[in-house]
């Protein structure tokens, strides 16, 4: 009965075969890339990696060295802007979850967080270095921690208002019942039940930073020696791999391309912590 | 509180008033912790605010001293103190649009793929690749193009576009030699390769959010896969998609790393896509630390602000696009 | 409901059944599903026969849709489930991995128990399947929508608004929306997969007016969990219990007098 014209559908087939393969042809150019970038990531990068990495300063040009400052430096600004941003985030994250939940204040807020997760990090250089080092007059571990504390801000937001409105409303009420009074509820019941997706939301906005670069050219700026002092410029892992890849030196790209494998080491790892913990939070 | 005539009475009373310095306490570090609360909400405004404000203060000078001007001059002279913005911008949105070109069609194929062709076995592993492939930091991106993408592009890529476009008149200026490796092409096909796993994994969501049965009725009336996809899937995720498609760009806009590197910071426009150029967040990576004296870095602020006005103007429309979606989901 | 009376049938238990002066569109032989290694459906034997209605009764979970979903191998969107044995529609089995999936389903049509309709205008929802296996002159594909849409009764009621969006009608016009766009295409078979659960009582019960019409030029199945629906609509029922055809018959004798005891406890509302 149905009248089956043979070659519309013959035609039909083909089309179907043809965006078939366009779609199979498309995952493989994509993951190639993958496959191209870390394989030359790993290959020179590993070529440079040895313990002197790790104890020996930033060279002079056309000297060999390490970028112990440099990870240092990563360190402690990465760290200090997890301080600063996380309980700035979480408790942004808690009024938008709870005490704002059906605020207005609350739906403008997470507009302009999603914006502020998107936005081009050289803006926030931009911005510390007009609010901190044009103020205080030089650059500073101090103004490339607060720029790497605003990227983490939004992504802490986020993570921490998603993942205590998962919260179902039942452990609210059951913690209200026994006379928790709001503040304490959040605290010793809601907080703990979302635990483990705020951790993964700091771990996931720790490897964000990691490899930022941009908001810290000009408030961190670099430093060729080895400095523990927050109120100078100081050396990050990021930032010192943009001058050594761009400069003539054989040394000192070898050690960008050491560095950038460090870097993404960190961020893969961190990437791989969040998946494991929220995998965990699934089975339990 | 009840007097209590009772024997353990006195007790009673010394427990309740006991438990009035308690509640009191806690009535206390409830209003301290909902004001915290409430100012850290505020805060994500005034971090917001902040940046604009930042932004047109230092921008201030240059806005002054070139006016409207500004955008449309593409004169880049640091020692004259005369600066246009033009260039930076063209650049900007140029690298962005060759990005998009590539990166949306793949994107969505590959979300195709793994939603509707892929095995199930392979699912996982290609789902975990491409969330690698979004994790490596841009500056990877933009030593790996310097390095090892421009040098290969000038040797290949490059000539031959040149050699088949040159007898073609308008594409031989668009595709116009000589091949540096570097400049606004390199740039836009790095970005492409950063934007990419970005699209597919947004895509991927929102064609997953697609009720089976929907696609059964599809299927069920006879139709092949790929007339599944556009005629019920896309249709259906159409929103979802473009909201992905903006949030990409977004991110495209506003890439300093992996641009910086390869496109060259030449301030200048010209008509062939292979030749260098700049972008703005190129140019204010390049050049901000250098700077010297109050118009050069001023034009490089405004520079700045006008890459976020760009970028929030898109990102907004993105979003408001994507809460269109989650309201129809959710509701 | 029309009356058999001049053949009468035996109801059966597992077995299929040869009627005089009915031609078996679909028989299922010893028909095994799996959903992995969980066995679904166990040895079905059942016929459908052309120009009736066949009707799929039994508690949540007995595998009537599971059944449904087979004849036109909607299973195999999905990898961890499959079928042995044979189905043949017409002479041939279309369980055989040779089969060609979408001239199966241009021949057996479904209806869903959520009405589905295609993010599209109410007129391209049911153009659309034609344009899939046709190619027709403006004039002649209006004819035939039209003409889709009186046999699923929605004509009137949409005539003037064919542009609107499929998703603008009530649930109920939307089931007959769906219920058009698989008419259109010209299917011998059409599978009912609980048409009304989501529907009132009203649009319900003009489903069913539909079903019966549609009866003439089809071969209907209809999966239902209404006892009742499947009394009034159909001319054969089958009883199924845990992944088993129990029985198998005139619906009249089913509904009456079953051979089973487990149909018989179904049917006065024992269990389910």
């Amino acid at each position: 009965m149905a009248n089956v014209n043979s070659t519309l559908y013959r035609f039909r087939r083909h089309r179907n075969q043809v965006a078939v393969g366009f779609a199979v042809a498309a995952t493989v150019f994509g993951l190639s890339w993958l496959v191209l970038i870390l394989g030359e990531l790993l290959w020179k990068g590993f070529a440079g990696l040895s313990l002197s990495v790790f104890t020996e300063i930033t060279p002079p040009p056309a000297a060999e060295g390490g970028l112990r400052n440099a990870i240092i430096g990563s360190l402690a600004m990465t760290v200090i802007a997890v301080v600063i941003g996380t309980p700035l985030g979480i408790l942004a994250g808690t009024y938008m979850a709870e005490y704002g939940r059906y605020a207005k204040l609350s739906m403008v807020v997470r507009f302009i967080n999603d914006i502020l997760l998107s936005a081009p990090s050289i803006v926030v250089g931009l911005f510390v270095y007009e609010v901190m080092v044009a103020q205080m007059g030089h650059f500073s571990g101090w103004a490339g921690a607060v720029a790497l504390a605003v990227l983490v801000v939004p992504v802490v937001v986020r993570t921490t208002e998603d993942m205590l409105t998962l919260v179902p409303d039942t452990l609210r009420e059951a913690a209200a019942s026994v006379g928790l009074p709001r503040s304490l509820m959040i605290q010793k019941v809601a907080y703990r039940a979302a635990r483990a997706g705020m951790i993964t939301g700091v771990l996931l906005a720790v490897a964000r930073i990691s490899g930022e670069t941009a908001p810290l050219l000009f408030t961190a700026l670099n430093n060729q020696f080895g400095n523990l002092d927050m109120n100078a410029p100081m050396a990050s892992l990021p930032v010192v791999i943009f001058l050594f890849a761009l400069s003539p030196y054989k040394e000192w790209q070898q050690l960008a391309w050491t560095g950038a494998l460090l870097i993404t080491i960190a961020v893969l790892a961190l990437s791989i912590g969040a998946r494991l913990l929220t995998a965990q939070r699934k089975t339990s | 509180m009840t007097d209590a005539a009772l024997p353990g009475g006195a007790i009673l009373i010394a427990a309740q008033a006991d438990r009035g310095k308690v509640l009191h306490r806690l009535r206390l570090h409830d209003a301290v912790f909902r004001r915290l609360t409430f100012f850290a909400a505020v805060g994500v405004l005034i971090i917001l605010g902040g940046i604009i404000v930042s932004l047109i203060h230092g921008s201030l000078p240059a806005i002054r001293a070139y006016g409207f001007g500004f955008l449309l001059s593409q004169i880049w002279d640091p020692v004259g103190d005369k600066f246009g913005a033009l260039a930076p911008i063209y650049g900007t949105l140029v690298t962005s649009f060759i990005a998009m070109l590539i990166a949306v069609p793949v994107g969505l194929l590959i979300a195709l793929f793994l939603t509707e062709l892929c095995p199930m076995w392979l699912r996982r592993p290609i789902g975990i690749a491409i969330e690698l492939l979004a994790g490596i930091p841009s500056i990877i991106y933009g030593i790996w193009g310097l390095f090892v993408f421009a040098p290969v592009l000038q040797q290949t890529l490059q000539p031959f576009l040149i050699d088949i476009f040159g007898p073609i008149p308008i594409l031989n200026d668009i595709f116009a030699g000589p091949p540096f490796g570097i400049g606004m092409m390199t740039a836009g096909l790095i970005l492409a390769v950063m934007v990419l796993p970005f699209i597919t994994s947004i895509s991927r969501d929102v064609f997953e959010a697609v009720p089976p049965v929907l696609k059964e009725a599809a299927y069920g009336v006879g139709c092949t896969t790929w007339e599944v996809v556009r005629y019920v899937v896309l249709p259906y995720a159409r929103v979802g998609v473009i909201g992905g498609v903006m949030l990409g760009l977004g991110r495209a806009l506003g890439e300093t790393m992996a641009v910086t590197f390869v496109i060259g910071n030449a301030h200048h426009i010209s008509t062939s896509v292979l030749a260098p150029g700049t972008t703005i967040s190129a140019a204010i990576a390049n050049e901000f630390t250098e700077a010297v004296g109050k118009l050069y870095t001023s034009a490089l602020i405004e520079l700045g602000l006008i890459l976020f006005v760009i970028t929030f103007i898109v990102l907004a429309i993105a979003r408001l696009m994507l809460m269109r979606i989650n309201a129809r989901v959710g509701g | 409901m029309s009356s058999m009376a001049a053949i009468t049938v035996p109801s059966v238990a597992k077995a299929p059944i040869d009627v005089e002066g009915l031609t078996e569109k679909i028989s299922v032989r010893n028909l095994d599903f799996f959903y992995g290694d969980h066995r679904a459906l166990k040895d079905i034997n059942v016929s459908l026969h052309q120009g009736r209605v066949t009707a799929f009764i039994g508690p949540s979970g007995c595998g009537k849709s599971t059944l449904l979903r087979v004849l036109n191998r909607m299973y195999d969107l999905y990898p961890n489930q499959r079928a042995t044995g044979d189905v043949n529609l017409d002479g041939e089995n279309i369980l055989s991995p040779h089969q060609d999936l979408n001239l199966l389903r241009a021949k057996v049509g479904m209806v869903f128990q959520k009405p589905t309709p295609f993010p599209m205008t109410i007129y391209e929802n049911i153009a659309f399947g034609i344009r899939l296996y046709e190619k027709l002159p403006k004039s002649e594909l209006e004819g035939r929508v039209q003409h889709a849409l009186q046999r699923a009764a929605l004509w009137e009621e949409v005539k003037d608004k064919l542009g609107a969006n499929g998703l603008s009608l009530s649930g109920g016009q939307q089931q007959r929306l769906c219920i058009a766009r698989t008419v259109a295409v010209r299917p011998e078979v059409i599978l009912f997969d609980e048409p009304c659960s989501a529907l009132d009582p009203i649009s319900t019960a003009k489903i069913e007016e539909l079903i019966d019409e549609l009866k003439e030029d089809y071969t209907i199945a209809i999966v239902t969990h209404n006892m009742q629906q499947a009394a009034r609509v159909s001319d054969f029922t089958a009883f199924m219990y845990l992944g088993e055809l129990v029985e198998f018959g005139e619906t009249t004798k089913i509904f009456t007098t079953p051979n089973d005891r487990r149909t018989q406890d179904y049917i006065t509302g024992r269990f389910g």
